[in-house]
Parts: structure tokens; sequence; C-alpha cells
């Protein structure tokens, strides 16, 4: 990539030089022969035989060299000075073609390879669209439309042919041939120009094309990236539930458990005891009724600490409310929330079984079914409570048991509910729990 | 770094700003000198000693109306050198101002746009009245309707008349608008042999060729182009015709300067110019001194009338001039400035191309002083009438070449007995292919 910009920046020094030194050697033969012709008293002869002259030689020249210069400060600018500004690229290549116009004309079309430099640099910097167009059809129409040929049937032009024919035969050839090879070589350059800037562009193309396939692929492998962390976020997911259900272990087993061994544990000493010693065994009861107590004590401590952070600071309406509104800003689930029961005062356990059935459901709704709406309603049927939870998901066949619906089972058996999943339509759960109204919990 | 590069790039451009406005001032700022192209010597031929009298009292006069421009001019350059010093100053882009013009350049000076178009400054500036001009002066400077050049002096051709020959023969001196059998019929009286040797030693005419003849058979040669010719008109072949039975009369005889000078010859052209250098000290001494003499018109042809040659000495301005109002003004005041155009009749040899000059009683007074009491001059409405009604020929680039072939071959045809309308035909078509090369 490199080696092949050094190549075009190269031709472009060649290039630039071929034609400069060109302009400027036709306007220094003009104005050489023209000593010449005087030097040698041949004036009036050649002006006889010519259609047209250059009105000042040695202004001539001074106007073709500025003009070269000018060039010249246009080449550096762009590309040393400011190579990065495309204001500066514009205005250098407008100001070539300018330059590179005032220059032909000058020389009354003798030489119009210096519009081929302004031409090569339209094709070598500027970007590919209309604009860029624009300017090689106006380069194509001003080189053609200088050509010489064309111009000197149609006005009288100086020409570079008429001077040679001032020199002897054999300087005629020389000149001649120089001439020509001058204009031969502007061309040629030209072409090479082309040819190494359609090569360039070339390469670029490639360059493109490959990191084109770098990108797709870390794309692919982005997706993969994120199916793994979906499927490890599901799985940290379940490692959780295990940790919280072996912390409920601990604490079922460090609490009620101690508590009940130690219950059964004296009312064995009881039954022991309680025919020859009914006193001792009242005695022992008593002893077991506040063990019994203490460890209900530290059973609703402990149940409090597994409450749900919401039903600690809400009532479990405004809890599910409240969860409802989180997953509908959060999530791009539409969930309804309707409930005709009067007021939703339960045992926490009630709540808690109510809350995380919904929790579960909605996840399930989210996760499995990919739903986008979903239905909550709770009400009071028979004394007992009517939770239903309906989602517009893909549902599924056959249900399967694990996953949420495990759970939701498991909690509704706990408060002596039924409840029923229906995948055939979206998906339903359909829990019937009967509550213990009025009832306090101590 | 980059602030760097950018304080450098302006500083290219200004430095490219700086260096063109130099270029620019020292190649187009107004010079307060204007430079006149001129010869030194008479454009017609003839000797002049005076040669710079008139353009320095034209440059003092000039130089006062303008204070602080000064007009410069190379002294000493003849006319045979000037196209050559014209054209070197042309090729090197410093040509004068203002310069006289060869008439054999004038046209492809116009075609190489080395002269500027005058039209509009003639029709803007109120001071000048084209009128003034004589037409026949003034067409000498157009191309295709365009003034590019204005006449400074004119000269018409006369016909000079032996008084002393034709006295002696009792002939009266013909009016001015004899025809061509006058002519023949003079000629035919004159012509003899006076010394009784069987050779004819007195003619009618010397010098007065087919071209005299056709001019004032109201035709022409070529077209003002230079690209067509009309050698086979009728106008042509009846000039032809006409000098070659003059040519009968002298028997093969060739008349010569010499038999002219001797006074045996009764007519022949002759400019206004050495009309006027002839009649005048010192040269009169030189020549022409041993008889009476005097100019009348040339004879009408059966289609044309008493019409000559008029030249006219052109000057114009150069159309790379930077200072090209002045140099208007200036060639106001050496065309078109009664005064200055007056001095022509006392300094130089022609006569001036303002009809009120040359008809004005000043200008015959100035004649007449450096003439000889018995010496009749010049009929001052002859001259007007000559001038105005004169042919003006105009030169172009292969001009001399195809008139050198023409008249070449068409003095062959006077020896031979081919037929002068088929001839002509031939000639034409070896002109017309030489025009066209």
């Amino acid at each position: 990539m490199e080696k092949q910009k050094g190549k075009t920046s190269g031709i472009s020094y060649m290039m630039f030089a071929v034609t400069a030194v060109s302009a400027f050697l036709v306007s220094v033969f003009i104005v050489e022969s023209t000593n010449i012709i005087c030097a040698n008293y041949e004036a009036a002869d050649f002006l006889k035989n010519v259609t047209d002259i250059p009105d000042t030689p040695g202004f001539l020249m001074k106007k073709v060299v500025f003009f070269l210069l000018v060039l010249a400060a246009s080449f550096v600018t762009r590309e040393y000075l400011l190579p990065d500004s495309m204001k500066v690229m514009y205005v250098t290549i407008c100001l070539d073609m300018v330059a590179g116009m005032f220059i032909v004309v000058l020389l009354d079309f003798n030489y119009n390879g210096i519009l081929l430099w302004a031409f090569a640099n339209i094709i070598g910097h500027m970007k590919r669209g209309i604009g860029q167009y624009a300017f090689i059809f106006l380069g194509i129409v001003s080189y053609a439309l200088t050509d010489y040929g064309l111009l000197s049937a149609r006005r009288p032009l100086f020409s570079v042919r008429d001077y040679i024919q001032v020199y002897d035969a054999s300087g005629q050839t020389t000149l001649l041939m120089a001439y020509n090879f001058m204009i031969s070589l502007t061309i040629i350059i030209f072409i090479l120009y082309c040819v190494f800037t359609i090569q360039e562009e070339r390469g670029t193309i490639e360059e493109v094309n490959e990191l084109y396939h770098k990108l797709s692929n870390a794309n692919e492998n982005l997706k993969e990236a994120n199916i793994k962390l979906e499927k490890y976020a599901i799985m940290k997911e379940k490692m959780g539930e295990t940790k919280e259900r072996n912390r409920l272990a601990r604490e079922i087993h460090d609490t009620l458990g101690h508590t009940l061994t130690g219950i059964s544990a004296g009312l064995e000493a009881c039954i022991a005891t309680i025919d020859n010693n009914p006193d001792i065994s009242k005695k022992q009861l008593q002893i077991l009724a506040k063990v019994t107590r203490e460890g209900l004590d530290e059973v609703r401590r402990s149940v409090n600490e597994l409450r749900p952070d919401a039903l600690q600071r809400f009532s479990l309406e405004n809890a599910i409310r409240k969860m409802v509104e989180d997953t509908n800003s959060l999530s791009g689930v539409k969930v309804e929330f309707l409930c005709n029961a009067p007021v939703l005062k339960f045992d926490e356990d009630e709540e808690n079984a109510i809350y995380r059935v919904v929790q579960e459901g909605i996840t399930n709704a989210i996760r499995h079914g990919h739903a986008t709406y979903i239905q909550i309603s709770i009400k009071k049927e028979d004394g007992n409570i009517h939770l239903s939870i309906r989602d517009n998901g893909c549902g599924c066949k056959e249900i399967h048991a694990g996953f949420g619906t495990h759970h939701i089972t498991e909690r509704i058996h706990l408060l002596n509910g039924t409840v029923r999943f229906d995948g055939s339509n979206g998906f339903l759960i359909d829990a019937m729990i009967p509550i213990r109204w009025g009832e306090t919990y101590d | 770094m980059k602030r760097n590069k950018r304080r450098i790039a302006v500083l290219l451009a200004a430095v490219l700003c700086v260096t063109g406005i130099v270029i620019y001032e020292q190649n187009i700022r107004k010079p307060q000198v204007l430079e006149f192209g001129m010869f030194g010597d008479s454009y017609w031929e003839v000797a002049n000693a005076d040669g710079y009298v008139i353009i320095d009292k034209a440059i003092q006069k000039f130089e006062k109306l303008h204070p602080g421009i000064k007009i410069h001019y190379h002294s000493g350059i003849p006319k045979n050198d000037y196209e050559e010093w014209l054209a070197r100053k042309i090729l090197k882009g410093d040509a004068p101002d203002v310069f006289m013009i060869l008439s054999e350049d004038f046209n492809h000076m116009v075609s190489l746009g080395l002269l500027e178009n005058l039209d509009r400054k003639i029709r803007e500036d109120e001071s000048v009245e084209i009128g003034d001009y004589y037409e026949t002066s003034l067409e000498a400077g157009k191309i295709d309707d365009g003034q590019y050049a204005l006449p400074y002096e004119t000269v018409p051709t006369l016909m000079f008349v032996n008084k002393t020959l034709l006295e002696k023969e009792g002939i009266p001196v013909p009016d001015a608008d004899w025809s061509w059998d006058d002519l023949y019929r003079i000629c035919k009286k004159v012509t003899k042999d006076l010394d009784g040797d069987g050779r004819l030693d007195q003619f009618g005419t010397y010098n007065y060729g087919w071209l005299e003849a056709l001019y004032s058979n109201d035709g022409k040669i070529f077209d003002s182009q230079g690209k067509k010719c009309y050698l086979a008109s009728e106008r042509t072949e009846e000039a032809v015709r006409f000098i070659q039975k003059l040519n009968e009369l002298y028997q093969g005889e060739k008349v010569t300067q010499e038999t002219f000078d001797a006074g045996n010859v009764a007519f022949m052209p002759l400019s206004f110019a050495e009309y006027r250098t002839y009649k005048t000290y010192p040269y009169k001494i030189k020549k022409y001194s041993n008889f009476q003499w005097d100019c009348i018109t040339l004879p009408a042809g059966s289609m044309g009338d008493n019409i000559s040659r008029v030249d006219s000495l052109l000057i114009g301005i150069s159309s790379e001039s930077r200072q090209k109002d002045m140099a208007w003004e200036f060639l106001k005041m050496l065309t078109n400035d009664r005064e200055i155009q007056m001095e022509l009749f006392r300094y130089s040899q022609g006569a001036s191309v303002l009809k009120e000059v040359t008809n004005s009683k000043e200008a015959e007074e100035i004649l007449k002083k450096d003439t000889e009491e018995s010496d009749k001059i010049i009929d001052h409405s002859l001259l007007n009438q000559v001038i105005m009604n004169g042919r003006v020929v105009k030169e172009f680039p292969k001009y001399k070449e195809a008139m050198a072939l023409a008249e070449g071959e068409v003095l062959k045809l006077y020896d031979s007995s081919t037929n002068v309308e088929s001839a002509l035909k031939i000639i034409q078509r070896m002109v017309t292919n030489l025009l066209e090369k």
C-alpha cells in the first residue's frame, strides 16, 4: 500500500516537472528565436510568413513563469503544507485549472499539456461523485477545445512551427522532434499517472473489502458471545436460586430444625413421664410451649428476612403495582394489573407467595414466552383468591416440570391452593388460593 | 507544526501576489514617453532634405498641448530599412505607439492584429470630422470597412506634358478631360524620325503602360484581399490593346529615360511628389531643365474617366500601445491638424490629406513661391480632382510578386502576335495560382 502511494506521488512529481518544463521551454524558445530572427535581420520576412505573433515575448515568458510558480505553490500547498484540508484541495485544484488555462492561452495553444496536469490532479485527489465527474468532463472538454490544430483553423495563432522554420534544416529537424517528443511525453506521463492512480484505488478497495470481512467476523463472534452471555445469565440465576434455597434450608435447619428437635425430644420425655409424674410432664410441656413460642419467633424473624424488599415497604397491591410499573418501564412488555379484591391484606406467607408467583409469572412470560402483553388479575371468589397471569407469548405445547412452574406449584401447594397451567394460547397461570380470612398469624 | 505550515502557505500566496503585481506593473504601466516609428527619407522615392522638420514641429506642438508626455523617434532610418526595423520592434513586442506603415505591409499588419482599429476613436472624438479627409486617402487605411490607419500625406499620379514639344508640333496642351483617343492622336502626330537616320527618335509616351491605362478605364487587377485577379476582364483587355496600339506606333523602338530627359517624349506618368521635386530648386536644375513642362490628368479610357493612382502614406497606432489615448492625440496632430498638414507643402513633396488644406489659398501660395514666375504652377482644382477621383491600390503581402508576374507576362504579350483575350486568361490563371499558394 505504502509503496503504491510512493509510486503515484513520484509520478506526480514527474508529471509536474515535464509539463512545467515543457511550458517554460516553449516560452524560452519563442524569446530566443525572436532574438535570433532579429539578429539575422530576418524580422520582416518572418513577419510576412506568419499568421500571428505573441504580443511581447519577454513579457510572455515572465507571465508563463509566474503562472508556473502559481502551479508549483498550489502543488506544494496541497501535498505538503495543508494536505488534510478539503477546502485547500478544492481551491488549489481550481487554481491549477485557471493557471493552466492562462498558460495555454498565453502560449497560444502551442502547448496545452499543462491542462493535463490540472486534469490529473482532479482524477488523483477528488472524491468520486458528481463533482468529480463534472470536473473531469470540464477537463476533457477544455483539453479537446484547446487543441492547436482545432483552434488555428478558426483564428490566427502564433505557431512554434513558424519559429522552428527560422533555423537551418538540421536544426529544424531536431527542434521539431523535440517539440513533438515533448507533447507525446506529456501524454504518456498522464496515462501513467492515470494507471497508477487506478491501481492505487484498486488497492484501497481491496483494503476496504478486507476490513469489511473482519468487521462481519467480529459481528458473528459478538452474536455468539451474546448467546453465551444469556446462557450464563440463566445459569447465574439458577445458581442464585440454589444458593437461596440452601440458605433457606440452613435457616430452617438452624431455627425450626433446632426447635423442633428440642420439642420432639421434650415431647418424648413427656410421653415417658406423663403416666408416673404428670406434674413433671406438665412442667415439661410448659417449657416446650415456651420453646415452641421462641421457635415461632425465630421462624417469624427468618421469614421476615426472606420477605421481598417491596413487600416490606408497601402493601401487596402496591408492591405488585410497583413491580408492574418497573416491568412496564424496564422492558418493552405491556403488563396490566387488574384487581377487584377489596383489600389485599393477607398473612405474610400468603402475600409472599402471591408476590413471588406474580414475579415468576412475569419473568417466565418474558423469558420463555417472549410475550409483549401480560395480564395479571386478582379476584376474590368464594372466599378464595383467584390469581391468573395470562400472556400473549409463544406458550408451549407441553408443560415441563421445572423452570418457573415448579416453584409456582410448590408455593401454591404450600398454601393448600391449586394451580393450573395452560400453554395452548399464550401462557396462562391460573391459581386458586384459599385465604385464611380474618385470621391473624399469631 | 501545522500552524507553521499554514503560515508558509499564506506567505507563499503573498509572495506570488507581489510577484504578479510587480510583473504586471513593469509591463502595463503607462509610459510617459510615446514612441513614434518613422523613416527619415521620402516615402515617394524622391530626395527630401527636410525629413524631420514637420515631425519635429508636430512634436513641439503636441508636447506643449500635453505637458508631461514626450515623444521619441529614432532618426536616421531610411525607408528601405524601415520595414525590417519595424518588424524587429514588433517581434520583440516593442512596437512604437504610433508608426508609419508601408502600403505593402498594411494588409498583413491588420491581419496580425498589430494595428488598433480606429473606428471607435473616430466616432467618439468630436474634434475629428472624417469628411475632412479625402475619401481616397482614407480608403487606403481601411480593411473590411474598419479604419486601421489614417493618411498623413497623399500623392496622386499625374501626366507629365512636354509643353515645348507640343508647342513645336503645334498641338495645344490637352484639357483635363481628354481621352485615350486624344492621346493616341497626339502620339501618332509626334512620333517621328527627327534626324532622318531611319529610326524613330521622338515619341508620344514614356512609361505609360497598361496599368495606368487600366486605372483610367475604371478597372482593377486584384480585389482588396489579394485573393482574386481580374486580368481577363474586358477593361484590362481594352487597356492592354490600347498600349499595344501605342507600341505599334513606335515600331519596336524602346523609349528610354534618356530620350525623355532630352525632351523628345511628349507624355510620361509622374507622381505629384516628383512633380514638386523637379519643379523646385535645387532639383529642377538636375532634371527636365531644357524644356517647359507641366502636369495634367491621365487620359480617360472608353469605360472610365481621367482617373489615376493615388498613394497615401499611412500612420497607425499599435494595438499593443499602453498609451492609446495619447497615441490617438498624436495621430490626430499629424493627420488632422491644419497647421501641421500645411507644413507638408513646405517641407515634403506630397499633398495634404485634408481637402481644406490642399484646396487652400495658402497651399497654392506655398507652391507658387517655389516655382519660377514663368512656370505655371499646377492647377488647384486639377490637383483636388485627381486626388478625389484617384484609384487606391491596396497592396497585400503577395502584391509585388503577383504584380511582377503579371507585368512580365503582359510585356511578353506585346511582342507576340497571340490573341490578347485568351493570353490574358492564361496569365490570370497563373497569377491566381500564385495568389492561392
